[in-house]
């Protein structure tokens, strides 16, 4: 406990001092508690740790996690580099979810969602959010939010619909809707660094995913970045949680980033992922992603064509001559995804060019005659033979 | 949170939804579009469902066929004011060809986070417009349960007519397909 009021001590300091280089230099080496006790259920942190394992025992059964045993088994191993004497105690789970999200629970149930890690550019920024959770993880703080908020006015209320029995189930799952307070957030962050730093990743990669993230969010007109996604919606700004790793980054130099390893492990799944991703309709978010993918190179041709779908599907003034092209990038590349072939038939076919939309259609059925939309590309064809 | 949405919405259709059982035979949805049923359909109704219908007939929870009906150029597909994160609406657009229907009803079924699997996309003459069918599966994430669904679909004089049917893919799906075949093959446009 001692340590954790000094951490405490530490964050409530700094938060005030708005001097994040001060705050960096001054950091001294993090010393992670003993391995945890499972809590007497009796206690509050003790029913939110049944909660937790009731919701990791259906999340096992969930056709929503991937089973994808060498990624799972890759996530798994950062974990435990960063992690250290923590590592049996954290169990990752990936989630397919489209949304930029990662969750660690006080049982040690870790939620990483694959619209996060499609999100990653290299091992270390994915090594930067498991480090941040893990941070919260060391110090306990959802025990802290939940006590938090059993404190505030509105528990009244589920304890008065509930019943006492129900209501600690009830204030937790609230608890898990609600973020961290900024000094958890700092706390978390710096923690991450130390973790990061220790295990050999370099720290400034953890700057990069917040600067990627504001690239996105800024993106979208009109919209305050808190409203995107549920990690901005922490208390600190997103800019100056980006400073001030960047801040820490200085002191900790060195470290690799283990992208040719991360591209390695993820690679066959991020058409899948991209798929995912541009359902979400959030069309400025996906071309901020996309482009940024094309200027750092890989996978051009898949990231090309998503670019594309992302245009056409959005149909606004112009949005046909950049999908044409980028279709048409994306089908000279060497590995052409065929469904950019349907795209080009279909923005032709729309532009009344139609030798052209024929081609294409067609060259699409020669390399995806199983398309689930086959059929109606073969009715379209007959059309333009007619 | 699951279990807070859940309860959430228990709330909402029992203080604000109203739910009135689909009479046999033909029933006119909008101006312009009549649907033939038979067999017990509910027509619920509540905030948030505009601008489609919702008709179910194992319970909400279970399986849903929305009814969408003269939906116009510009027109928003649900508006997204009742999810507690700001997301940009889908909305139909005049100009859309079949595959960008398609994925605007895959955006509006994924949104809340759950898979859309793309099974079959095929022509079909709907309501004897010129209109597709199409199949899909899906991982519903609030439960997760495996759904698998139907659809079916055209645009007419600038307006979009279509049905969306799902329900869990064992028990519920089969049982009920070949009724939602049917409802889909007698539905008149004028
Ligand atoms: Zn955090």
């Amino acid at each position: 406990m001692k340590r954790r009021q000094l951490l405490a001590a530490g964050c409530a300091c700094c938060a005030s001092a708005l001097v994040p280089r001060a705050w960096a230099q001054e950091t001294p080496d993090y010393l992670a508690p003993q391995r945890f006790q499972r809590p007497d259920l009796a206690t509050d942190e003790g029913g939110l740790w049944a909660m937790m394992d009731r919701e990791e025992k259906a999340l096992r059964r969930s056709p929503l996690v991937l089973r994808d045993a060498r990624l799972a088994g890759y996530v798994q191993d950062i974990a435990c580099r960063l992690g250290a004497a923590h590592c049996p105690d954290i169990r990752v789970f990936l989630v397919r979810t489209p949304q930029f999200n990662a969750s660690m629970a006080p049982n040690g149930m870790l939620q990483i969602w694959t619209g996060l890690l499609l999100r990653m550019e290299n091992e270390a920024q994915l090594a930067a959010v498991i480090g941040h959770e893990i941070g919260h993880y060391l110090q306990r703080h959802s025990v802290d939010r939940l006590r938090d908020i059993k404190s505030r006015a509105a528990a009244g209320q589920v304890l008065a619909l509930f019943g006492l029995a129900g209501a600690i189930g009830q204030l937790a799952v609230l608890a898990g809707g609600f973020a961290y307070s900024r000094d958890h957030e700092h706390e978390a962050d710096r923690i991450g660094a130390h973790l990061m730093h220790r295990a050999g990743y370099r720290v400034s990669e953890s700057a990069a995913v917040w600067n990627n993230l504001l690239d996105e969010a800024r993106a979208r007109e009109g919209d305050e970045p808190s409203a995107t996604s549920p990690l901005f919606a922490s208390h600190p700004a997103p800019p100056e949680r980006r400073n001030n790793l960047a801040q820490l980054a200085q002191s900790m130099p060195g470290g690799t980033d283990g992208k040719d390893r991360y591209a390695e492990h993820t690679g066959h799944l991020i058409d899948e992922w991209l798929q995912d991703e541009i359902k979400r309709g959030q069309y400025a978010e996906s071309l901020v992603l996309l482009s940024r993918r094309i200027d750092t190179g890989g996978a051009a041709g898949l990231m090309r064509y998503y670019r594309g779908e992302v245009h056409r599907l959005r149909g606004l003034a112009g949005d046909h001559d950049l999908a044409w092209s980028d279709y048409q990038l994306a089908v000279a590349d060497a590995d052409p995804p065929p469904p950019a072939f349907r795209g080009i038939g279909l923005v032709a076919r729309q532009r009344g060019q139609m030798s052209e939309a024929r081609h294409a259609f067609a060259r699409y059925l020669d390399l995806a005659p199983e398309a689930p939309d086959a059929a109606l590309i073969k009715s379209y064809l007959a059309e333009l033979n007619s | 949170m699951k279990n807070l949405l859940i309860l959430s919405l228990a709330l909402l259709l029992a203080a604000c939804a109203s739910v009135r059982k689909v009479e046999s035979g033909a029933n006119p949805v909008g101006e312009r579009m009549s649907i033939n049923v038979d067999g017990n359909w509910n027509h619920l109704d509540f905030p948030g469902i505009k601008p489609a219908q919702l008709w179910t007939m194992e319970g909400i929870t279970i399986d849903e066929l929305m009814v969408y009906s003269g939906i116009r150029d510009g027109q928003v597909m649900h508006s997204e004011s009742a999810a507690s994160d700001k997301q940009k609406d889908f909305a139909f657009r005049k100009a859309m060809q079949t595959e960008e229907i398609v994925s605007m009803l895959e955006g509006v079924l994924s949104r809340d986070g759950s898979t859309f699997k793309l099974r079959k996309l095929e022509p079909y003459a709907f309501g004897g417009k010129k209109g597709f069918r199409f199949e899909f599966e899906r991982i519903r994430k609030i439960d997760n349960v495996q759904m698998r669904g139907l659809g079916f679909g055209a645009v007419d004089r600038e307006e979009l007519f279509a049905l969306v049917y799902q329900a869990p893919r064992l028990t519920f799906f089969p049982r009920h397909e070949a009724r939602v075949e049917a409802i889909a093959k007698a539905v008149s446009i004028k």
